[in-house]
């Protein structure tokens, strides 16, 4: 059975492999961009990588390199178990090949194991990335002892393991809980969606609890937080405790838990697992439906519908998509419960400035959550097999893609309005900023949406195994999501800077000539990228 | 032929978490040697039963047993001498057709000279030998099927489960399928199958099940259920009575 879990965790990462396809496709364009897809994500490693070490010198600089080591591995853990959790219905339910896989001679925990081993080997090399940094700037100012460098480097291997095996778990429970249910998508979409968020939060829970064991100057103490931290998240204190104490205990509990977790993990799973993938592939059709009057739509109404249906059709989609328009109204919701105030004081850890200068960020902040992700970064690539639907209609590709622009407004917008909204009033924007706000983030919206196509429609990717690949993996949303974050975070800091000196109502207007001239470019792009295809 | 029970379906029910019955009480065997054709029409339960048959889909009420042994309890085991073909193969599109084919070699032990001798005996007969090395993304429809229908026969199984296996087929193709169907009948392996194409399972099988909504309406030989019509209007009497 050893040798059949490896033979089937080997096919797995080959099927996926690009090296594979770079190697038998005849296709130029297509090893072109697997050439690009590969220094893609080679420069984005590097920025990672740079990131984190940059983040290591400022602790080693600050006299806590020994604090580097919890750092980076609670940073690994968080990252595991939110993007794991992501992950886990796409690849180990509901996946494309389950039929072929099933009929073969595998156990049940066997085919599941090893799409969770694909899943741990895939995302590693980001994790080691963050690792490999913060061993060099733990080794910069805490000279540490020869042995520490290949025991820290094993030892990053188990560190992401208990997260991602906690995230597959409760992606099962969910899958399960769902399972009983005539609409298990939306049980499942609303479940994830429910638990990203408890997720999202965890860092403001582990800090309460943090609190509570100390009186008097936790928060102050990023080194305290990060050592309580630690110890809730105890693969980040085995681990720190192993590099800082030699604590062999401690290394012989983070190995021997991340294997005992996994045992038990696919041990449960496999006694339900063929029944929570048959529930949730098989469904009756209800047959009870009555031929009622037919509404008619525009072409480009029609696939903004399309891509609604394909949306709500995937929980993987929804929760990758909706997670950040949910956080937005969140957001939103609290501040106006808690207000503007006190939500940027938790942020920034109670800093003493005057928090108005904080406005002209305010459309900035929502669409860092909401323009996260958009539609169309992945709508291209989802269509996957049913592209041919598309190629063969007699409509234009533009109407095409004007509707997949569309849903993506449709989508946003209102989120945007909403959230925008509650942070004005919370924050109380005069009446004139809050509509220029509000306009602002129109205009961004429409930029991701624009952009979001550029990136879609340059990076399709049409023979996907699984839709993880597309809308979690892909080239396309790695290359939409970190120049636009990034931006984003930069202009946030720029508008509080040029807020100080330049009256509120100028600088939006500044920034919305900036993101329409930015999302006319991107729009004009698309149609030229469209015609190229026709 | 002989009377080895090689699939026997007992009082088989699947049912929806909407309570709705995809398959009632189905109850047929498949003995060694035969050609079982199992036809309804869509959404009548076929592919739902053939999906219980190979382990993919759970099923709560009855038992399905192959070769003896229960696909409920002892599933490897079942799923060692069983060969199946969906309707629509979803394959590794990113391995080439050798890579594909030579994982399910492995996946049944299947030595080296031997994998090799019936890669090429039955790959040089649906004419495909030349595209091994060619990614499956760069297949057609009938070639993805082809590959499918190897590697459901690189182990020699003993029962041979196949939901639709002529659609997308050339005429060449599905005339070797055929023939390669027939041999292997001669062998001894008992072959199960759905169809929608009635000239098809007439000529073919042996035995026939007509299913409609879930329920095994009609069943036996061909004999017995044409009694000197053919299936077609055999098919459609039947349908209309029930």
């Amino acid at each position: 059975m050893k040798s059949k879990s490896s033979l089937l965790f080997k096919t797995l990462l080959l099927s996926t492999s690009t090296r594979n396809i770079f190697r038998y496709t005849g296709e130029i364009k297509k090893k072109k961009k697997i050439i690009f897809s590969w220094i893609g994500i080679l420069a984005l490693c590097a920025m990672l990588t740079g990131y984190s070490l940059a983040m290591c010198i400022g602790y080693g600089k600050s006299g806590m390199a020994d604090s580097v080591p919890v750092l980076g591995a609670l940073i690994i853990c968080l990252l595991a178990l939110v993007f794991t959790f992501f992950k886990t219905n796409g690849y180990l339910f509901n996946f494309k090949e389950y039929d072929m896989l099933m009929a073969l001679p595998f156990e049940a925990k066997t085919v599941a194991a090893c799409k969770f081993l694909y899943m741990y080997v895939k995302s590693l090399p980001w994790y080691l990335c963050i690792s490999i940094a913060t061993l060099i700037g733990y080794a910069i100012y805490s000279k540490p002892a020869i042995y520490i460098y290949p025991l820290w480097i094993i030892l990053s291997l188990f560190v992401p393991m208990i997260p991602m095996l906690i995230a597959t778990f409760l992606g099962f429970v969910i899958a399960k809980i769902s399972s009983g249910f005539r609409k298990n998508n939306i049980v499942q979409t609303i479940l994830s969606l429910a638990f990203v968020i408890f997720c999202f939060s965890l860092r403001y829970i582990i800090e309460a609890v943090a609190k509570k064991g100390d009186i008097n100057d936790t928060l102050s103490n990023i080194s305290d937080v990060t050592a309580k931290a630690g110890r809730i998240v105890f693969p980040a204190g085995w681990f720190s405790n192993a590099i800082v104490k030699t604590g062999i205990s401690d290394m012989l509990l983070l190995i021997g838990t991340s294997l005992l977790v996994f045992a038990l993990v696919f041990g449960i799973m496999g006694s339900s697992y063929r029944q929570i993938n048959s529930a949730l592939k098989s469904h009756a059709a209800s047959k009870n439906y009555k031929m009622t009057a037919q509404k008619k739509r525009s072409v480009v109404k029609a696939v903004a519908f399309k891509e609604f249906k394909r949306m709500t059709g995937s929980t993987v989609y929804m929760t990758n998509i909706a997670i950040g328009e949910i956080m937005a109204v969140l957001l939103g919701i609290v501040t106006l419960i808690i207000g503007f105030d006190r939500i940027i004081a938790i942020v920034t850890q109670n800093a003493p400035f005057d928090y108005a200068i904080v406005q002209p960020a305010i459309p900035f902040i929502t669409y860092f959550f909401i323009g996260m992700m958009a539609t169309t970064v992945c709508s291209p690539s989802l269509e996957g097999r049913n592209y041919w639907i598309l190629q063969s209609l007699p409509v234009s590709k533009k109407d095409i893609y004007n509707g997949k622009m569309l849903f993506n407004l449709y989508l946003t917008i209102p989120f945007m309005i909403v959230s925008t909204f509650c942070l004005c009033i919370s924050a109380k924007v005069p009446i004139i900023t809050t509509v220029l706000y509000l306009i602002l983030g129109v205009v961004l919206c429409m930029f991701s949406t624009a952009w979001g196509c550029v990136v879609g429609i340059k990076y399709m990717r049409l023979d996907w195994e699984n839709e993880v690949e597309v809308i979690k993996q892909g080239a396309a949303p790695v290359i939409y999501m970190f120049p636009n974050m990034i931006f984003v975070m930069i202009l946030a800091g720029l508008s509080i800077f040029l807020g100080t000196f330049i009256d509120h109502n100028v600088l939006a207007a500044i920034f919305m000539i900036l993101y329409l001239a930015l999302a006319a470019a991107s729009y004009f792009r698309v149609m030229s990228l469209v015609k190229k295809e026709t | 032929m002989s009377d080895k029970v090689m699939l026997a379906i007992k009082n088989y029910s699947k049912s929806y978490s909407e309570g709705k019955k995809a398959a009632d009480d189905v109850t047929l065997d498949v003995c060694s040697g035969d050609i079982y054709g199992f036809i309804g029409h869509n959404g009548a339960g076929k592919s739902t039963t053939i999906r219980a048959v190979v382990g993919v889909l759970d099923f709560t009420e009855g038992e399905i047993y192959i070769d003896g042994h229960s696909v409920k309890d002892e599933p490897l085991l079942c799923k060692q001498v069983t060969a199946y073909i969906p309707d629509n193969p979803d394959l590794y599109d990113n391995l080439t057709g050798i890579q594909y084919l030579n994982f399910i070699a492995d996946v049944f032990e299947i030595g080296a000279a031997e994998r090799e001798e019936r890669i090429k005996k039955y790959a040089d007969l649906f004419e495909i030998t030349d595209s091994l090395g060619d990614l499956i993304s760069s297949y057609s429809h009938g070639m993805k099927q082809k590959i499918a229908i190897i590697s459901a026969l690189i182990h020699k199984p003993k029962l041979l489960v196949l939901d639709e296996p002529f659609v997308g087929l050339d005429p060449k193709a599905t005339f070797t399928l055929k023939e390669i169907m027939h041999e292997m009948c001669g062998e001894g392996t008992a072959i199960f199958f759905s169809t929608h194409v009635l000239d098809v399972a007439e000529k073919l099988c042996n035995k026939v099940a007509i299913i409609k909504k879930g329920r095994i309406i009609a069943s036996g030989t061909m004999e017995e259920l044409t009694e000197g019509h053919s299936l077609e209007e055999a098919f459609l009497e039947t349908d209309n009575e029930k």
